[in-house]
């Protein structure tokens, strides 16, 4: 019997998910949809700061007093994020995520350094006291986000399930962060757009993806024009202010939280030393820069 | 400075290291090669109790000990290759059961060999390892060598993962040549020169049954041929082939409230000397948080006698052995295995006791002389190069 391709599209994680894979069985197929959306909720529930009982709300709430017993997995994720952490020197920042409260894009107006100063006091990774057993966040107000690389290990996490369930040509996209799956995805690459950094919904690029993961980091929508200035989302944790970097990375790589990170990591640094960064980590990469040139090797124009 | 081709640029290693920890990615990792090289030490100790008075004619009742050291090195070879050696001194010394005979009463005892055994012995164990999409294969070397004995062995094993990662079919062939040539103490032996061959070969399968659980099966026969009678037994002489066959399976449940494991094995050997047995091994490994392993375990086993054994050996038999290692008794042991990871290092402890009783076996025969009560305790030390 021949595979049929199947074409999943719900949300999950605060955007469009789409799940595609071809598979013989239908009865099969049916699991693989539940599971890899249950997969994704679980990780939703466990990690989003919006709820107040994922983990990292409770991590939050015991901000300044004692410590909070963390299971393998929020490890794990604790140790991913520390290495991005050191290997951008400090600019990824898993408490930096408070500053957003001094920035209101939709104001027009920009924050005032006090505010920012006063937030200041709560960033700052290295203040995080934590092992695989337990994190303490030694400071009140302080606060952890994994929002920059939860989606990432969800879309491996997801593609997983794909490979326990024998899918040998898979496809799972958390709006944008992918990872594909199988043998059948080399023989019949997958082909994806990048989202132009500002035409909302068209594409900057586009990539045949056979194997590993692929992952973008923008700065699509959230920003503030001042006097002809703008301002993004992505903020320095060392000074409050937002990065005057490349508007646009995507960077593909065996997995796609490592693919994430890296490409997190190049959104993070001034654009030359950026672009560098990039060319020598050794993973095919692309990236948008402010005059909304292309640099990179893993995808012509369209 | 871009990075060679096949090189990995640091900052992708920490990143890529760092998020394979993960466990999405545990199954996905588990026929990579190692990814760091290790290296380790190992200091064991066996020793085995005084044979009871009553049970010995006079002469010296103490048994051997065994010190024991290892070395282990472990380390990747290009991108899907890893080579492992590992070296074992071990320092024998003691008595042993020289024969059984029958005293006044009628009731059997033992006589030792006197204290007279001192021995050495050096192996080195040499294995490449390959791995592939859906499994690994590997080729292991052995060499030992005693004063009175030297073995070769080669080994070939390989495992397939199935299409969906929930099945592992696993096989191995593995032939030994053995050489014997008593030379030790001031124990008459029963041979001058003499050797053995030993063929096996191992089929199993083992099977993801639930997130939480594994179960597999095992499917072993050893053939010896050659010189399988004991040298330094006085009342010993043997077929000159055993055929042996064993079954085994196991089961292993995690259990995520406790962060505890339950691994259940059982083994049933049989051959054609008529000794039978079944073992059976229960342990519960406990995760004191990520760092420490606690794992108490418990151990029987039971064995029937060979055809020819007697306690009171028969000589004018074609075949005979008064060797307690083929009566009939029961064994039961118990210890703890301590595990505990700072940084880079891993240490390892080890105590596990042994008792045999012939009344605790399920097979009936008359109860040796000999039988053996041990300790046993072990410490290691080893290191990760990340």
């Amino acid at each position: 019997m021949a595979a049929l391709h199947y074409d999943h599209r719900f949300r999950a994680m605060g955007g469009p998910c789409r799940l595609r894979f071809d598979c013989e069985d239908e009865v099969v197929a049916g699991t693989v949809v539940l599971e890899v959306e249950a997969e994704i909720q679980r990780l939703e529930k466990k990690y989003s700061r919006y709820l107040p009982d994922s983990v990292t709300s409770q991590i939050n709430t015991t901000a300044g007093s004692g410590a909070f017993a963390i299971d393998e997995e929020t490890a794990g994720l604790l140790g991913f994020a520390q290495t991005l952490w050191q290997e951008s020197n400090g600019l990824f920042d898993l408490t930096a995520g408070v500053l957003r409260r001094a920035w209101n894009f939709k104001s027009g107006q920009l924050p005032a350094q006090s505010s920012l100063d006063e937030l200041l006091t709560c960033v700052g990774w290295h203040r995080v006291e934590w092992d695989r057993d337990s994190i303490r966040l030694p400071l009140r107000g302080m606060e952890i986000d994994f929002g920059g690389c939860v989606k990432e290990y969800a879309s491996d996490s997801a593609a997983a399930v794909l490979v326990r369930n024998g899918i040998e040509r898979g496809l799972v996209d958390l709006a944008g962060d992918m990872a594909t799956v199988g043998a059948g995805s080399v023989a019949e690459p997958w082909p994806v757009g990048i989202s132009h950094p500002r035409q909302p919904g068209a594409a900057i690029a586009h990539i045949s993806l056979s194997e590993g993961g692929l992952a973008s980091s923008g700065d699509y929508a959230r920003c503030l024009l001042i006097d002809g200035r703008r301002y993004g989302h992505i903020l320095n944790p060392a000074t409050g202010w937002p990065v005057r970097g490349l508007v646009a990375v995507s960077v593909a790589a065996p997995q796609c939280l490592v693919a994430g990170g890296s490409a997190t990591i190049g959104m993070l640094q001034p654009e030359a030393e950026a672009l560098s960064w990039l060319a020598e980590l050794g993973l095919p990469w692309f990236a948008v820069d402010s005059d909304l040139n292309c640099h990179g090797v893993l995808a012509a124009p369209p | 400075m871009p990075t060679r081709p096949g090189e990995k640029h640091p900052a992708l290693l920490a990143l890529t290291s760092s998020a394979l920890l993960l466990p999405a990615y545990q199954a996905a990792r588990a026929d990579a090669p190692p990814e760091f090289m290790e290296m380790g030490v190992r200091y064991s100790k066996y020793e085995e109790d005084r044979t009871q008075a009553s049970k010995t004619f006079g002469g010296s009742s103490q048994r051997y000990d065994i010190d024991a050291a290892q070395f282990h090195l472990l380390a990747p070879v290009a991108d899907d290759w890893s080579v492992a050696v590992d070296v074992q001194w071990e320092d024998m010394s003691g008595a042993s059961p020289w024969f059984v005979g029958e005293s006044l009463d009628g009731s059997p005892k033992v006589i030792m060999s006197g204290a007279s055994i001192e021995d050495t012995r050096t192996e080195v164990s040499v294995t490449t390892r390959y791995y592939y999409d859906r499994g690994n294969a590997g080729l292991n070397y052995v060499r030992s060598d005693e004063d009175d004995y030297d073995s070769n062995a080669v080994a070939l094993d390989g495992s397939l993962n199935s299409a969906d990662g929930m099945t592992t079919y696993s096989a191995a062939i593995s032939y030994s040549d053995d050489n014997i040539d008593p030379t030790q103490g001031s124990v008459p032996t029963n041979t001058r020169k003499a050797d053995k061959d030993i063929s096996s070969v191992f089929l199993g399968v083992s099977r993801i049954v639930s997130k939480n659980a594994i179960v597999r099966f095992g499917l072993a026969y050893t053939y010896r041929d050659g010189f399988l009678t004991d040298p330094y037994k006085f009342r010993d002489k043997r077929p000159g082939e055993r055929k042996e066959w064993a079954v085994s399976t196991g089961y292993r449940h995690y259990f995520t409230g406790p962060n505890g494991a339950l691994q259940a094995d059982y083994r049933y050997f049989d051959d054609d000397w008529g000794v039978a047995s079944h073992t059976l091994n229960l342990a519960w490994v406990q995760n004191l948080g990520f760092s420490t392993q606690v794992t108490p375990f418990l151990r029987y086993y039971s064995q029937g006698e060979a055809d020819f054994f007697s306690n009171i050996a028969d000589l004018d038999k074609r075949y005979f052995a008064d060797d307690y290692r083929l009566s009939s008794f029961g064994a039961i042991s118990g210890g703890l295995r301590v595990r505990h990871e700072i940084g880079n290092w891993v240490i390892t402890a080890v105590g596990e006791r042994y008792e045999t009783d012939e009344s605790w076996g399920v097979y009936s025969g008359d109860e040796s002389p000999a039988l053996v009560d041990y300790w046993r305790y072990s410490f290691g030390l080893d290191y990760i190069f990340r």
